[in-house]
């Protein structure tokens, strides 16, 4: 598990540097080569588990190369496709890696907010979460005889029966869950304690502006 | 010494016009378990909520009267995967969640934490993700994560909802022992075998209104068995047809059948 060694600020640093040199580099050898480095770190976390965050990695872009397709010519749609990929790769790999209770250990530790870092690390965590909850309604209702295959027709009927109690229950388990953190201490402008802040070595908080700089750099070279 | 008092305190939940809660005035005192008992809908969540100055804050509505607390106040609610922060990824951490938000030195989170597990045997699940934990087990992690911050006034919203009746005595007596060791404590409950073992006293909530307060004996009335919140051998006792009054407990039963 490379990028869970890391510390969440340089893991957050990658991710954002990718993306941003993948649309400031020239198309397409610069979104290719950060869309290759992004396809590489998601297999960083092992063998399986880094073939599943690869592939979903792939099947997140795909539809957007689609989408590309239909609108613009063969040129265009591998530069932006590229880009695209970067993000998403970057995001997925983020999401597979980032420990939330490492990076709000890591935010309180630097004096930020805890309720700032905590819905930074909610968004991180809500996709897996919704999935979930998806995959659990789904179950529940083909249980009920409902199929999600078929026809259109069948198919829509399903994704009505998925989406209205996914987005009901979502937004009541909201409700539920900012009463209890606001009881567990969770309020505007709490010091928290951090229990175990993660270690952040010179040559991770040197790599974090290493890759800032390369951004700045590919900037003032792409408007030279 | 009161640690909650709520004075003619009536709560309108957002675009209702119908009251939630209607002019309900009760106290807690310190080391006292007062439980609200009801139907659905009478009120009992609701007048957690206030009581925890959770309700119209978070809630939104509007609420008239005074809600008057001494104590910091923590909430168990009856869903504990909502309750669970999501920031971490042992039992341990799980628990030190809240006393770290309260800024307090790691010595002591540790010191509450430890207590708070050992309270509620927790210490063999220390280690284990909580997203892996059953219903019942995450409901006595909640608890823990509740105690540890040593809040004064605990409320309880259906706490054995998700416990096996072996959890829920260990649940009825860590209440009790609480209690014991100063705390306020207010439970709304429809477990109502219970509580004459648990409670010190009782509301009966009815349509957000308090219809009567007493003793745990309350449970054994026949108006409370008429309107379903007597105790099962009370309520046994009455649909039998034998005459009053209604015992309230097996040994009062017992007692009154010789």
């Amino acid at each position: 598990m490379t990028g869970r060694r890391l510390h969440p600020f340089t893991l957050l640093a990658i991710a954002g540097a990718l993306p941003a040199l993948a649309w400031i580099l020239p198309a397409p050898a610069g979104g290719m080569w950060t869309a290759a480095v992004a396809l590489l770190l998601t297999l960083t976390p092992g063998w399986r588990p880094g073939l599943v965050v690869f592939r979903t990695a792939l099947l997140t872009a795909a539809p957007f190369w689609v989408f590309l397709r239909l609108l613009h010519d063969v040129p265009t749609t591998i530069a932006i496709g590229l880009r695209i990929t970067t993000m998403v790769a970057s995001f997925v790999w983020l999401a597979a890696t980032l420990a939330p209770d490492r990076l709000v250990e890591a935010t309180v530790a630097r004096g930020w907010s805890v309720t700032a870092a905590y819905l930074f690390a909610a968004t991180i965590t809500a996709v897996p979460t919704l999935r979930d909850r998806a995959r659990r309604i789904v179950e529940a209702q083909r249980c009920r005889g409902l199929s999600p295959r078929g026809s259109l027709g069948n198919r829509l009927r399903a994704l009505r029966a998925l989406a209205l109690p996914l987005v009901l229950s979502a937004l009541h388990d909201v409700d539920e869950r900012a009463l209890a953190l606001e009881t567990r201490g969770m309020v505007s402008g709490a010091r928290r304690t951090p229990l175990a802040p993660p270690p952040d070595s010179a040559v991770e908080r040197a790599a974090r502006w290493a890759l800032l700089a390369a951004c700045v750099a590919a900037l003032i070279w792409r408007f030279k | 010494m009161k640690s909650l008092t709520l004075e003619r305190v009536s709560f309108w939940y957002p675009a209702t016009e119908a009251p939630a809660l209607r002019d309900v005035s009760l106290e807690v005192v310190q080391g006292e378990v007062v439980a609200l008992v009801g139907a659905v809908g009478a009120g009992a969540s609701t007048v957690l909520l206030a009581a925890g100055d959770l309700a119209p804050r978070l809630t939104g509505g509007r609420i008239v009267g005074t809600v008057s607390r001494r104590d910091r106040s923590a909430i168990v609610l009856p869903t504990p995967w909502t309750q669970v922060s999501g920031m971490a990824f042992t039992v341990w951490d799980e628990v030190a969640f809240g006393p770290a938000n309260l800024g307090w030195p790691t010595h002591e989170i540790a010191r509450q934490v430890d207590r708070a597990m050992a309270h509620l045997e927790l210490g063999p699940l220390a280690t284990r993700d909580p997203a892996t934990l059953s219903g019942g087990e995450l409901q006595r992690v909640i608890i823990a994560a509740t105690l540890a911050m040593d809040s004064g006034l605990v409320l309880f919203d259906e706490p054995a909802a998700e416990l096996d009746a072996e959890g829920a005595s260990a649940l009825w007596r860590l209440i009790r022992a609480l209690a014991k060791g100063g705390k306020a404590i207010l439970l709304a409950t429809s477990a109502l075998d219970a509580l004459p073992d648990v409670a010190d006293r009782v509301v009966w909530l009815e349509d957000g209104a308090v219809r009567a307060v007493g003793t745990p004996d309350l449970l054994a009335d026949v108006a409370a068995c008429d309107a379903g919140l007597g105790t099962s051998v009370a309520t046994v006792w009455g649909a039998s047809g034998l005459p009053g009054p209604y015992p309230l407990t097996v040994a009062h039963a017992v007692r009154q059948w010789r």
